[in-house]
């Protein structure tokens, strides 16, 4: 039996599965900082974003089997999750969050801030420079949606295009970060 | 949904931002398409690494974890978060072989033990010969929060070296940028929170001489700091001092990376 801590992800999610705790501790140790991370990101509140990394880790906990390795990594496995669960507490309050979205549009538009993304510096300078070459319109659709939780159709809404063209854009952004992170050699969140 | 129209969702699905009818209709898609998986996946791993931020994890979230986890007992006490291993020896003894699925509690009394070596985990101390840093600016400020700006900016200049601060025992990292002019930001932590009266210090050694690059609190994440009082160290090093910092390290170097 290797030492918990040299375990691959795989190992560790198998071992969870065995009910172990520790292996269950260990994934935390190892991954709870990002997910509580973005959901703090994204909820704008940090004990929301507790609750969130409650259930996400209790989750991997319950069904271990929902983590498949042969479809990605677990940290996006997990931030996936997060997001996800995020999402539903933002939209759980939407209409307000949504006129609080137009009102922070007619304002100032921060920069975006990546540096608190880091999961290591080389990818999040590479996640930066692939969100600063997209042209501005399908960097903000993007951010809008994940960032600040909204739908698809909400952010076409914000930003008072058609939705079709939202879409479009959001995939378009999306494909066009993907070719440029696997040209710099980032494939994933593996940590 | 045709497989035209799903493809069109999936990088608005991989950001979480399709519901209602169009959501169940995709899911569907989904279940019966191996080609819009694979794609899929490779956008929601584009979105992970975007929504990577890794912060500081708050103190006794773990514990409300382990206190809900299914077939506890009310009185068992959960585990502490195997943050540091002790060097040499692994605090995990508890065989999982032993924790099968008709044996839904685990023994935690094995690890106790080992974890509380652990909590006062040793990466390297210092030596005794240590120098006054009499000719040398000794920095006990603290020091100030960085924009992210300023960061950024720091991260795309010419010259900028990015160094690593870490552990041979276990997994704490920082990262920081360093220009040449000496101004530089630490970038990210994921140095634990400490307890009420303790805080980070971050110290440039020159030799086995420490100077205070000043004061990280107790739960550091972004900070800009100077080398002022040292130009050339070999190494940065972190340690945990008593709150107001120490002139000399009086913790044991928590992480520390080669300049």
């Amino acid at each position: 039996m290797p030492r918990m801590d040299e375990m691959s992800d795989a190992q560790l999610v198998t071992s969870v599965a065995r009910y172990s705790e520790v292996a269950l501790a260990e994934a935390y140790r190892r991954h709870g900082g990002a997910v509580f991370g973005l959901a703090k990101r994204v909820l704008n509140n940090p004990t929301d974003a507790e609750d969130v990394t409650q259930e996400v880790f209790l989750r991997l906990w319950n069904q271990p089997d929902r983590f498949d390795p042969a479809r990605g990594s677990l940290r996006s496995f997990l931030l996936a999750q997060a997001h996800g669960r995020a999402v539903d507490a933002v939209r759980s309050s939407s209409s307000r969050r949504a006129r609080e979205a137009r009102d922070a549009l007619r304002t100032a538009e921060s920069p975006y801030d990546m540096q608190r993304e880091v999961w290591d510096l080389a990818v999040a300078d590479q996640v930066a420079s692939a969100m600063g070459e997209l042209p501005e319109e399908e960097r903000r659709a993007i951010e809008l949606a994940y960032f600040d939780g909204h739908t698809y159709r909400e952010v076409a809404e914000l930003l008072d295009q058609p939705e079709g063209t939202v879409k479009s854009r959001i995939r378009n952004g999306m494909r066009r970060m993907r070719a440029v992170l696997a040209d710099a050699g980032v494939r994933g969140v593996d940590a | 949904m045709s497989h035209d129209e799903a493809s069109d969702l999936l990088g608005a699905y991989a950001l979480d931002a399709v519901d209602g009818d169009e959501f169940t209709e995709l899911e569907e898609h989904l279940e019966t398409c191996p080609r819009c998986r694979a794609e899929l996946d490779s956008l929601r791993d584009v979105a992970a690494a975007m929504g990577n931020s890794v912060e500081p994890l708050p103190e006794g979230l773990w514990s409300q974890i382990a206190v809900r986890l299914p077939g506890r007992q009310e009185d068992e006490e959960p585990h502490p978060m195997p943050r540091l291993t002790p060097e040499g020896g692994s605090p995990f003894r508890s065989p999982v072989s032993r924790t099968g699925p008709t044996r839904r509690r685990r023994s935690v009394s094995t690890i106790v033990g080992a974890i509380a070596v652990a909590a006062a985990a040793v990466a390297v101390v210092f030596g005794v010969g240590l120098v006054r840093a009499d000719n040398k600016v000794s920095n006990l400020q603290s020091v100030q929060a960085a924009p992210a700006a300023a960061v950024t900016a720091a991260l795309r200049a010419p010259g900028h070296r990015v160094i690593t601060l870490d552990s041979s025992t276990h997994a704490e990292k920082v990262k920081m940028v360093v220009l040449p002019s000496g101004q530089g930001y630490m970038v990210s932590s994921t140095l634990p929170s400490l307890d009420k009266g303790r805080i980070y210090q971050l110290w440039a050694m020159e030799g086995n001489q420490p100077i205070s690059l000043g004061l990280l609190g107790s739960s550091p994440n972004q900070a800009a700091f100077v080398m002022a009082g040292s130009t050339r160290p070999s190494h940065l090093s972190i340690t945990a001092e008593p709150a107001g910092g120490s002139v000399f390290p009086t913790g044991q170097i928590i992480v520390t990376g080669t300049v």
